[in-house]
Order: C-alpha cells, then structure tokens, then sequence
C-alpha cells in the first residue's frame, strides 16, 4: 500500500512535468544571457582588425593580385574618390564588415534563429535548427548564416556561438579603406562568440574568415562591451545622405543643395539627355 | 507512514515542477503561433486600404489643406515628379506605412518584445514589458511602439496584441500616391493584431491612424497570408536604385550611366561648382 502511494505520488510528480514540459517549449535559461546593446569599445574605430589601424597596418593576408587592388583603392581615396568602399552609396556592406558594429546591435536569441539586430542594418538571421546550407537560395550581401549552440565547460547551459556563413555576393570589403573580398564571392566566414570568462559585459567575437583573395584563413578577435541602459536610435543611411553617385562617378551634394566635384578637375556630369544639353 | 510517503512523493513533484518553473522563464504556449513569413494576399497591392485603390479612391478623410496637397502630389506624379512620395531616396517608410507589408515580414514573439522584421526595414520593436513612453526619446519615423496582450476568448492564451505608437518624424505619407501625415509628426498609430477565427493562416491587422491631417480617425484592416514554406529574401533599396535625387530634384539614371530628366523640359543639375562650368 506504502508502495502503491509512493507510485500514484511520483506518477502524479510525472503528469505534472509532462504538462510543464509541454506548456513551456522555449527553455531561454538553457542560452547565455547576450541581453542589452552590444558596442564597440570606447578608442575603438571602424577598422576591421580592432588591434591595428585601419588601411595597410591592418596587414591583411591578401594575395599580390587583391593587395594591388587594394593599393588602388588607397590610392583613389587619397584623389578624393571613394576606391573600392561603396558605402556611401548606403549598399548593405554584407558579411563580414557589418559585424564592425559601427552602430550597435543585440541578439534575440530564439530556439531556431538567433537574430542580430543592428540599427543600421537589415535584421541577420542565423538557424539554429540543424538545417543544411541550401542549395539554391540567391546569394545575399550578409550570405547565409548556421549556427551551432555549445556548452564548452559543461555545466549544462551553452556558453559558445559558432557560426558559418556562405552564399555571398559583392563587392564586398572589410573597412572603409577597401580591404577586397574576392570577387568570385566564395567566401566562407566562421564564427565564435562567448562572454568573457571574467567579466560579463564584454562579448568576444572571433571571425575567421576563409576568402580566396586571402593568402591563408585571417582570424580577428573583436571585443563589445554590453550597454545595459539601451536606447536604441534609427539610423537612415540614406537620409541626409550627401553622396550623389552618377554612373561610376561620386559627387558630392553642398549645402545649398548643388552637384560638387569629389576630386581636383572633376568635371559635372554629362547632360546628354536633356534638352538643354544637346 | 503511508502518509508520510505520500507526502514525500507530492514533495518532490512539486520541487520538480518548481524547478521546471524557475528554469523555463518564457512561456510561449501562452501566446499566439504567429510563426511563418507574412504576405499581402494575391492581387493587392502596396495601397494603404487593402479594398480600395490608391490615391483619391482611397477616401483619406483628409482636413481641406491636406486633401489639397494630395491632389497637388498626384498632379505632380502625373507630370512625371514624385510628388510626396520620398521612398525613392530609400528613406523609410516609417509607421504607419511600413504595415503595408509592401515586401514579406515575420512576427517574432518573446515576453519583453515582439519584433517586426519586414524585409527591406530595420527591426521593429513592439515593447511589452509594461513600460511607459518615454519623455525624451529622439523621434524616429517608425516612432514608439507599445504593445499589450489580450485573452479575448478567455481560453488561458493570448490571442490579441494592441499596440499604440508615438513620437514620430516626418514626412510620412500612407502610400506612394502621397497621403500625407500631418506635418507636426503628432499622429497617434493604434494597431490590433490577431489571426482569422475561421482561418489561422490569415493575420488581421486592424491599424487606425489619428492625425491632425484626418478628421476623424481613419481605420484600416489589412489581411495578410501565412507562407510557411519560408524563403527570406535581401532587399536592398539602395541597391541598383536608378534615382537620383540633387537638391529638391529627381532624376533618373539611364541604362548606359548618364543622369535623364525625370519630367518635360526638366533643366539638368547645376553645375556652378565645376571648374568646367565656370
């Protein structure tokens, strides 16, 4: 009889946490807790490798043909014109560049898909669902992003964030200087992302980054300190945006809102199509 | 003692069960299945209300001022202007417009925020936490959004989300033809959120908007269609975005490079900041 309670105790014990266990599919103690805003150090610019200066320091691994590229780029900044970095023109700078964090972003981490959100950037999707990387999706500026959960020191909650990110297109590049991704677009990105052991604030974030215009694998470590006071503010590219792109010439837009060279002997742009200009 | 073992059993399933509690913060069986990507429905198009065409069909019931200046925006759409569409700067839309679900976009639903990804648009934030508005936030065109959840069938779950959103900035127009929104950026956006009762693939969107510009407050339902076979796609509005817009004038960008008139005799830019103009 002893016995027979002790059952109806722990059966009914069982039908409670089957019906808990159904009712609460989404175990968010399981993950780490990435909540708040993400930014960059302060001191820290918009240089790809965080420990080096933007430009020719960074000591890209490039082969010699994307280190001439590049040299190019730096040269035609130096005129006044734009080189190989595009963003002017407010084109997504895709994967790997947007995860610089010019502006800040969050996680909205979810069993399936861990979103990051940034202010001046379309949402990143990465799948959590052990799905495999499509063979037919159009490749996109931030690629297409899996995601895997780990608990390194086992202590029953994943710790660890590895990600790996294919299907690109371009072009693309990694600062503002115009570090080149190969054109040919197969660049595969991986990903680590965990919380520093000793203080929680700070997220460290390793992307490697796999790219033929590469000479091996280039590995950087980025550091972001966690705002817990979040404001979060919208960042239009395109508004106020004094860049005015005709062709593949760059101008720039004065305050009293006229056309203006970028570069020493610009000339305006060709007018062939107005009547005027016949 | 058989007591005492019932006792003892009843005890343990209730520590699991708290366990289980403490562990599984996030309920999601509380709240809708809102999952899938969001689609207006076959044959409507990117009109504010759905049943009716745009421009002047759609019976804005608009103050004399600004019914005068839709009609001067659909004039100037006719000579071949823009009228008070700025969409094509890729400036967004901003609420209430984005609603319009002019591209795909997906609910997620977490206790604190219930996000709003629509491809093409940053993250929206419904906020519902309980918080207030706040008193000195910067205005932003998506403005504010507050969210609260309703049990309107009194089955323990959660079927309606009411949302109210303020502080705005502007110019902010309804649909491409123009409707504008005041220009004090006042509006007050009250949405309702719930699936079809008959039809769970279905989402109504019930949005009414209260403006200065209105007479009285214009409401809308809009239908969209559950797409659970989920292809995200990258919309870039500045990408191949054939628009150039210098000062208070649009342009467009032929096939071959060269800035064309937009409108009938429209002069070409002026290039008083050229050395080859001088």
């Amino acid at each position: 009889m002893l016995h027979r309670n002790s059952i109806a105790g722990l059966a009914l014990a069982g039908a409670l946490l089957m019906t808990m266990a159904a009712a609460q599919a989404f175990d968010e103690t399981k993950y780490p807790d990435w909540s708040g805003q993400w930014r960059k150090p302060q001191g820290i610019g918009n240089q790809w490798d965080q420990t080096k200066p933007p430009g020719r320091a960074q000591q890209a691994p490039l082969t010699a043909e994307y280190q001439a590229i590049f040299e190019a780029s730096l040269a035609d900044q130096s005129a006044g014109g734009q080189g190989a970095d595009i963003r002017i023109t407010c084109v997504s700078t895709g994967m790997p560049r947007m995860m610089t964090a010019v502006r800040p972003f969050e996680f909205v981490i979810t069993p399936k898909v861990t979103y990051i959100n940034s202010e001046n950037n379309q949402p990143r999707r990465i799948y959590t669902d052990g799905r495999g990387f499509p063979k037919d999706d159009e490749a996109t500026w931030s690629g297409y992003s899996i995601g895997k959960w780990l608990d390194t020191d086992n202590d029953g909650h994943f710790d660890t964030f590895e990600v790996e990110t294919r299907n690109f297109k371009g072009p693309r590049v990694y600062e503002a200087s115009g570090i080149p991704l190969h054109s040919d677009n197969g660049s595969i990105v991986h990903e680590r992302i965990a919380l520093d052991k000793q203080n929680k604030d700070l997220l460290r974030y390793e992307i490697t980054t796999i790219d033929h215009a590469l000479t091996r694998p280039w590995t950087v470590l980025k550091t972001f300190r966690r705002e817990r006071k979040v404001l979060w503010s919208e960042d239009q590219c395109s508004e106020n945006n004094n860049h005015v792109v005709v062709g593949k010439e760059f101008y720039f837009l004065s305050g009293d809102g006229y056309l203006m060279p970028t570069r020493k002997d610009q000339p305006p742009p060709d007018i062939r199509y107005f009547r005027t200009g016949r | 003692m058989l007591h005492k073992c019932l006792l003892a059993a009843l005890v343990v399933a209730a520590e699991l069960v708290l366990m289980i509690g403490t562990a599984a913060a996030f309920d999601d069986s509380k709240y809708p299945d809102w999952s899938g990507q969001w689609r207006r429905p076959s044959g409507v198009g990117t009109q504010w209300d759905q049943t009716k065409r745009s421009g002047l069909a759609q019976q804005a019931p608009l103050i004399p001022e600004y019914q005068a200046r839709l009609e001067a925006s659909i004039a100037d759409q006719a000579r071949g202007g823009q009228g008070d569409d700025a969409r094509v700067s890729c400036i967004t839309a901003g609420m209430p417009r984005i609603m319009t679900g002019t591209r795909p976009f997906e609910l997620v639903v977490l206790p604190a925020v219930t996000y709003v990804y629509g491809e093409g648009n940053m993250p929206r934030r419904i906020y519902t936490d309980g918080r207030s508005f706040p008193a000195d936030e910067e205005p932003t065109y998506m403005g504010y959004s507050i969210g609260r959840w309703f049990d309107e069938d009194g089955d323990g779950k959660y079927d309606v989300l009411e949302v109210e959103t303020r502080n705005f900035k502007g110019p902010r127009t309804y649909e491409f033809s123009g409707i504008l929104l005041h220009d004090d950026n006042a509006s007050v956006v009250k949405e309702r959120f719930f699936l079809d009762k008959a039809n769970s693939d279905l989402l109504r969107i019930e949005i009414t908007s209260i403006d200065h510009a209105l007479t009285r407050p214009w409401t809308v339902v809009k239908t969209f269609r559950r797409e659970r076979n989920i292809l995200w796609a990258e919309y870039d509005c500045a990408e191949s975005n054939n628009h150039v817009v210098v000062g208070k004038e649009y342009y467009f960008l032929s096939g071959d490079g060269y800035l064309m008139p937009t409108r009938r005799d429209q002069p070409p830019p002026d290039p008083r900041y050229f050395k080859a103009a001088k």
